[in-house]
């Protein structure tokens, strides 16, 4: 059965040396925070998921989720280890302390999160859609809604749902059917069927929070007409209990490829009774706030399970022996070497290890904006922060999933036979894996997002919140030369964005077809080029520590950054050609049948 | 030689002063115009005959009300004054007290209430003073002519005519002309040709029919928009966004436009039409009255110029303008929502008119009672269908008249769609059948005649478009943002056609295209020229705003390089290039313009170095243009300092030059530079400029500038601190102007030394690319290009 141990010393190293807790302990309500505080949190959240949540993994995928009469029942030993989560706390660390929450910033939350989606990510579903729901209705909600939900949503006695996908829409929401009637007590009547809906029923909490979208009867077409409604499994009372059990029933549950714990329902709202949540016609917008959020979520998913795959492969590498190092045995006392010592294997650890830590460095970096675009006291730096959220979100989505899911293939690959073997774990994280590149808006998607919503918007003014901090790194290292061997191929790969980003908009600007045949190429091109940025920042801060090193961690560092700066930047150069070639090929594709 | 002109420039002026420079045609038989009655449209009429240069008598029936009225237009936005000294050649009269000063008037114009009797009664005393053979003419936009010249002797009704201005008079473009029966034809001629001319008009001969074209059938028009909005239940906004873009009108649609011109004036219009027209015409079968306008009227609810009309602006909770629209059916204001209706989102006007929405219904009703009435009109007001368009296009602003409508439509399937409709085909559409109103026939643009043959559009001698050019054939170059024509006579005529012409790296190539295209001898002039509205609204700063946010500052300091180098070749080019500019000429545009050998602007020509309003200074040889100009100006005070400050005052508040005649005063125009009062003729006469401009022709020296360095920069800082304490700088305002200071200074030198013009280039480049680094550039060129407006940060 796979080990996880949560990679503390490098998130520890990302935190106090490459963001800088400083940065941190600027913005109200951090100022505490210091190592004496979130040290006992990050050892904490690693023991719970080391000892509570990882066995719970692989049992989970062969029990899967049952429904039986309408109720849904979670693999064994998942309840019991949701309310030791809950009990731990762990549901309320992001959430604001008005609700009970702890206010930890999203710099430390992303870590537990990953965390969790290392050791069990069927598991994370389910307070990841409580926390969702509780964005929504904490930024959109009355008062009165606020106060009803959020504290049973942040101590866990509650948990949430999305509810957006039916059978004839998934990315386009303009085709929701779903109706909401609204009824002379300001309540509304929903009626319609939901599918694909994560944790929409289970036995793990008393009460679940549908956060759903409908049509009102006046709402215009398409998804500018679409309405957000909070609708409980069992209508609150005012003393807080649970009242009459709501017209909302689990219809039937998927069979996946993966994360077979969590439950994905098909739901029916009957006559439910819901209460709008934001303006009428102003779902979508109340919806997106969400679903950024829950973006980033995902790409740390992809995350989470390159690092357990990462580990791993590792420890197999350096048990298994099979044949000869290339060069000469390496340990000749032994019958053979262990792989580890054969270069290609190699290649597979560091490029699995060079996703993870660069991808986990990025989002470090990207949780710092996030923690300022929401607690700096000055607009401006509170808008400046969000729009590199907003321009990275996509590509954290889609560059971290699609690593996510390389990586685990890539971890099987290192077991050989043995990978494909169900009881040693590493196929699963594989199949776990899969469902981040399409959830949450396929990776495609999200490419969309990027060249569409996001390169063009304002001028350009999302790009230069990346641009202008890059080339400014560069520009301050690049007279040392020590860091020449990590400047000179991000200043490349930063020619090459640059290059490509002014194709597509100009080619862009005048036929969409072009952007979108580009997208996917140039989102790859630019997350690799935020990467490089990613894994220069960390060698210059490694470069002056290795020669104190006692553990090695700085040496390993920068064996990795050159790694990925000869071994995988490279490819920037490909997927500028393939950007610069335009659509053309795409649009000659004709439809003929085989 | 410092202040003095180079030989080479006195003999290109001297070759100047021959060609076309003024609006008075020499010879014109018009030396002075009277003009009674100093309402909004007689005082407009006054001002843009003095515009032209002509004196004019303007007298009003309420003592003190001509000189009032002149008073208030020195006020007025927009301007009818291209100019304060224009205001002068106005003399102010009473009618009771100076009817006498009409006597030396060789054009009178009526322009008082519309009542026939008034009427009558005026022309009886204009006819006992004014001289022999002056001409009369009233601006009625109602009253037929023959009940004008009722109770007149033959000699009056020879030299009356009708000409029916449109308000703004010195901005609308549309003249309609109605010659009775007995008007002379040397009157409809000299007429014609000062209104053309001098005043700029496009002179539209219609017949005596009420509301002659314009009117007709744009009152037909909003009749029957408003109508079938009420009746089909479109809200006010989604029936001006069927009203507008997607049948070429201005934005306001149909309910806008009513704000703007006044609800009140409709009740007016339609009095007056059910008077004059048969009952079985189709204008007076529609009239209605609506109880929600008639409420509208009666609270004073009658557009802009009251409290709010079908649109109204409230101050929001956070003091923020809020629009509100009015809801037809109950009569209050809600929100202004924007329409959402998926026939306005198709591309194609077919397309939409047969879309099943309620978009789709009401816009092909409304186009039926439109495009059917207006085909019933020829020749009953106009004989020709290009002239009714003509009219529309200039006196409606519309993108095309009724029968380029028809075209774009079908008239086949305009035809059928009638008489599905039960409505009745017009003889001319049925004669059409499958056709089209236009075509072109072997480069010649024609329209479809009442007898059934094709027949050449006409063009007056001097008139020369660039449309009728691009028919002819193909450009000799062309790329995505500009195109060089032959124009003959062996001048071309270099295009821009980007969007708003703003001037992109495909602009600056093609620039230095036909420099060298014209150096290898393809043509012997050159004219620069575009066929919209706008000349150019500048560096394509769009582009720019990217570049800057994706620190690609080699790609921008190359293109600042490059756009010099051009604006340089152009200057320095061996043969004459002439600038032809009209409407916006700002930024990059007036650079162009700067560098060329002469100018034949446009008289409503809008110049301008605009660049500080979006936290940049003129980098492509602006400034230094200016400051050589202002030191050369022989007018200016003598020194370093004075051209600087000129230089520093226009450049660091974005001043923009409201006419050609402005432009002169501040030096973006010299004084040997031609203006051209009609927008269809500005390109012949520029190319008669640039043909009279050939022989002996010499490109200008490459002179060094003496600048007053450091003393003169810390002048210009007290200056800026002095409008600071007034609260009148905003704190970017004082970045760009400390840049623009050290540019205009000359930046290390003094005024012991001389400046070569490539470092004052190179000081250009270095504050536009220092000021585009900074965030508050990026935000401000990032506000003008989101909303159109400055930002004062």
């Amino acid at each position: 059965m796979p080990s996880y141990q949560a990679p503390l010393r490098d998130m520890r190293f990302l935190l106090n040396e490459v963001v800088g807790l400083d940065r941190l302990r600027a913005l109200p309500g951090c100022e505490e925070l210091g190592p004496d505080l979130i040290d006992p949190v990050l050892e904490e959240a690693a023991r719970f998921c080391a000892e509570v949540l990882l066995p719970l993994n692989r049992s989970g995928d062969e029990a899967g989720c049952v429904l039986e009469n309408g109720v849904v029942r979670t693999p064994r030993g998942f309840p019991e280890a949701y309310r030791a989560f809950r009990e731990g706390g762990w549901t309320a660390l992001g959430a604001d302390s008005a609700y009970g929450g702890q206010g930890l910033p999203k710099s430390v939350g992303m870590l537990v999160e990953e965390m969790i989606c290392s050791a069990n990510l069927s598991f994370g579903m389910y307070p990841g859609l409580s926390h969702g729901a509780y964005m929504a209705l904490d930024r959109h909600g009355t008062a009165e809604q606020k106060s009803t939900y959020l504290p049973k949503l942040v101590s866990g006695e509650w948990s949430g749902t999305m509810c957006l996908t039916e059978p004839q829409c998934g990315t386009d929401l303009g085709l929701i059917r779903t109706r909401a009637v609204p009824r002379p007590d300001g309540s509304h009547r929903i009626t319609g069927s939901k599918i694909f809906i994560s944790a929409g029923e289970h036995d793990l909490t008393e009460n679940i929070i549908h956060l759903v979208l409908a049509k009102l009867p006046d709402a215009p077409p398409g998804t500018r007409g679409i309405s957000l409604f909070v609708v409980p499994k069992y209508l609150p009372m005012a003393d807080g209990g649970l009242g009459a059990r709501n017209g909302v029933t689990c219809t039937g549950l998927e069979h996946k490829m993966g994360i077979k714990a969590s439950a994905t329902c098909a739901l029916a709202f009957e006559e439910a009774v819901g209460w709008l949540v934001g303006r009428p016609h102003k779902g979508l917008s109340a919806m997106f706030t969400m679903m950024n959020e829950a973006r980033l979520g995902v790409g740390v998913q992809g995350l989470g399970i390159a690092e357990v795959s990462t580990q791993n492969a590792l420890s197999y590498a350096k048990d298994r022996r099979q044949g000869r190092a290339l060069g000469g045995a390496a340990e000749p006392g032994q019958p053979a070497d262990a792989i580890i010592h054969h270069p290609d294997v190699r290649r597979m650890l560091l490029t699995m290890r060079a996703w993870t830590e660069g991808c986990r460095a990025l989002s470090a970096l990207t949780a710092l904006e996030h923690d300022v675009s929401l607690r700096h006291p000055d607009a401006e730096t509170r808008a400046e922060a969000d729009d590199f959220v907003q321009l990275m979100t996509p590509i954290i989505k889609a560059l971290f999933t699609d690593a996510g899911f390389e990586v685990a293939s890539l971890g099987m690959q290192v077991w050989g036979g043995h990978g494909y073997i169900r009881d040693n774990g590493m196929e699963q994280f594989v199949r776990d894996a899969r469902i981040a590149q399409v959830y949450e808006g396929t990776n495609g998607i999200q490419a969309l997002d990027l060249v569409g919503r996001k390169l063009g918007a304002h001028g350009g003014r999302y790009l230069r919140r990346f641009f202008h901090p890059v080339l400014a790194f560069i520009e301050a290292q690049q007279d040392d030369p020590a860091m020449e061997a990590f400047i000179l191929p991000l200043s490349k790969a930063f020619g090459r964005l640059q290059q490509a980003t002014a194709e597509v908009a100009r080619r862009g600007l005048g036929d969409p077809f072009e952007a979108g045949a580009a997208a996917t190429d140039y989102l790859r091109l630019f997350g690799l080029t935020a990467l490089a940025y990613a894994w220069a920042r960390m060698a210059a801060v490694a470069l002056p520590r290795q020669a104190d090193d006692q553990t090695g961690f700085y040496r390993a560092k920068l064996a990795t950054a050159r790694f990925f700066m000869q071994r995988m930047l490279p490819q920037t150069s490909a997927l500028t050609a393939m950007v610069m070639a335009g659509g053309e090929a795409l649009r000659d594709f004709a439809m003929v049948e085989p | 030689m410092s202040g003095t002109t180079g030989a080479p420039m006195v003999a290109t002026e001297a070759q100047a002063m021959t060609a076309p420079t003024g609006a008075v045609p020499p010879g014109s038989p018009i030396r002075r115009v009277g003009v009674v009655g100093a309402g909004v449209m007689g005082a407009g009429i006054a001002a843009q005959v003095a515009n032209a240069g002509i004196p004019v008598v303007l007298l009003d029936i309420v003592a003190g009300g001509a000189a009032r009225a002149v008073q208030a237009m020195l006020r007025a936005e927009p301007a009818p004054f291209m100019h304060r000294g224009a205001a002068r050649l106005v003399t102010a009269g009473d009618l009771g007290g100076d009817l006498a000063l009409l006597a030396g008037c060789d054009w009178i114009i009526e322009a008082i209430i519309e009542q026939p009797e008034a009427k009558r009664a005026l022309y009886a005393q204009l006819d006992a003073v004014r001289k022999p053979g002056s001409i009369l003419s009233s601006n009625t936009s109602t009253i037929p002519l023959a009940a004008l010249v009722e109770g007149r002797g033959d000699s009056f009704a020879m030299d009356f005519l009708i000409t029916h201005f449109f308000n703004p008079p010195r901005y609308m473009r549309l003249l309609e002309m109605v010659r009775g029966p007995a008007t002379r034809a040397e009157a409809v001629a000299a007429i014609s040709e000062f209104a053309d001319r001098s005043l700029g008009k496009t002179v539209i001969p219609c017949k005596d029919r009420p509301g002659f074209i314009a009117n007709r059938i744009g009152g037909l028009w909003m009749q029957s928009a408003i109508n079938r909005a009420i009746d089909l239940g479109l809200t006010v906004e989604e029936a001006d966004a069927l009203m507008s873009r997607p049948i070429g009108v201005p934005k306001t649609g149909v309910f806008g436009l009513l704000d703007l011109v006044g609800i009140d004036l409709m009740p007016h219009v339609a009095a007056s039409m059910k008077a004059t027209l048969p009952g079985t015409d189709p204008y007076v079968q529609g009239l209605r009255e609506h109880a929600v306008i008639l409420k509208m009227i009666a609270e004073g609810r009658t557009g802009r110029k009251a409290k709010g009309g079908f649109y109204t602006r409230v101050k929001g909770a956070d003091g923020e303008s809020l629009k509100r629209a009015l809801d037809l059916t109950t009569g209050e204001y809600r929100e202004s929502e924007t329409p959402r209706l998926e026939s306005l989102s198709l591309r194609d006007l077919r397309a939409q008119a047969t879309h099943p929405d309620r978009g789709g219904r009401y816009l092909r009703a409304v186009l039926l009672d439109l495009l059917g009435y207006a085909a019933s009109l020829v020749p009953e007001i106009a004989d020709s269908v290009a002239d009714v368009d003509a009219a529309m296009r200039l006196g409606y602003n519309w993108k095309y008249g009724p029968f380029e409508l028809i075209d774009r439509l079908g008239a086949a399937w305009l035809a059928r769609a009638l008489a599905e409709d039960g409505r009745p085909v017009p003889p001319l559409l049925a004669r059409l059948g499958e056709g089209s109103f236009y075509r072109v026939e072997a480069g010649v643009l024609e329209y479809f005649g009442t007898d059934g043959d094709y027949h050449p559009v006409p063009r007056p001698a001097g008139v020369l478009l660039l449309a009728d050019v691009k028919r002819r054939g193909q450009p000799l170059a062309r790329n995505g943002s500009a195109s060089l024509w032959d124009i003959g006579d062996g001048v071309a005529c270099l295009e821009f056609h980007s969007k708003m012409n703003a001037i992109d790296p495909d602009t600056l190539a093609m620039l230095g295209k036909s420099v060298a295209m014209g150096k290898q001898g393809a043509f012997k002039a050159l004219v620069i020229h575009t066929e919209g509205e706008q000349f150019s609204v500048g560096a394509n700063i769009g582009l720019a705003l990217f570049a800057a946010n994706i620190a690609a500052w080699g790609e921008i300091e190359s293109m600042v390089e490059g756009g010099q180098k051009a604006m340089r070749a152009l200057r320095a080019a061996p043969f004459p290039v002439v600038g032809a500019p009209s409407g916006m000429a700002l930024g990059g545009g007036c650079e162009v313009l700067l560098h060329c050998a002469a100018v034949q602007a446009h008289a409503e020509t809008y110049i301008g170095l605009v660049e500080a309003g979006v936290g940049l200074i003129p980098g492509w040889g602006g400034c230094t243009t200016m400051l050589r100009r202002w030191a050369e100006n022989p007018r200016a005070p003598k020194g370093p300092m004075p051209p600087v400050a000129k230089a520093f005052e226009m450049i660091s508040t974005a001043q923009v030059a409201k006419s050609a005649f402005e432009a002169k005063e501040m030096l973006l125009l010299r004084q040997t530079d031609g203006i051209t009062f009609n927008h269809d003729r500005l390109l012949a006469d520029a190319k008669a400029r640039a043909l009279a401009m050939i022989e002996g022709h010499v490109p200008p020296e490459t002179r060094p500038l003496r600048l007053p360095g450091a003393s003169g920069r810390a002048a210009l800082r007290l200056a800026v601190e002095q409008q600071a304490a007034l609260g009148r700088v905003t704190p970017h305002d004082r970045v760009v102007c400390d840049t623009l200071a050290e540019t205009l200074t000359g930046g290390r030198r003094d005024h012991t030394e001389e400046t070569p013009e490539a470092e004052v280039l190179a000081l250009e480049r270095k504050g536009f690319m220092a000021l585009l680094r900074t965030p508050a550039t990026l935000a401000r060129v990032e506000h003008m290009l989101e909303t159109g407006r400055p930002l004062r940060n």
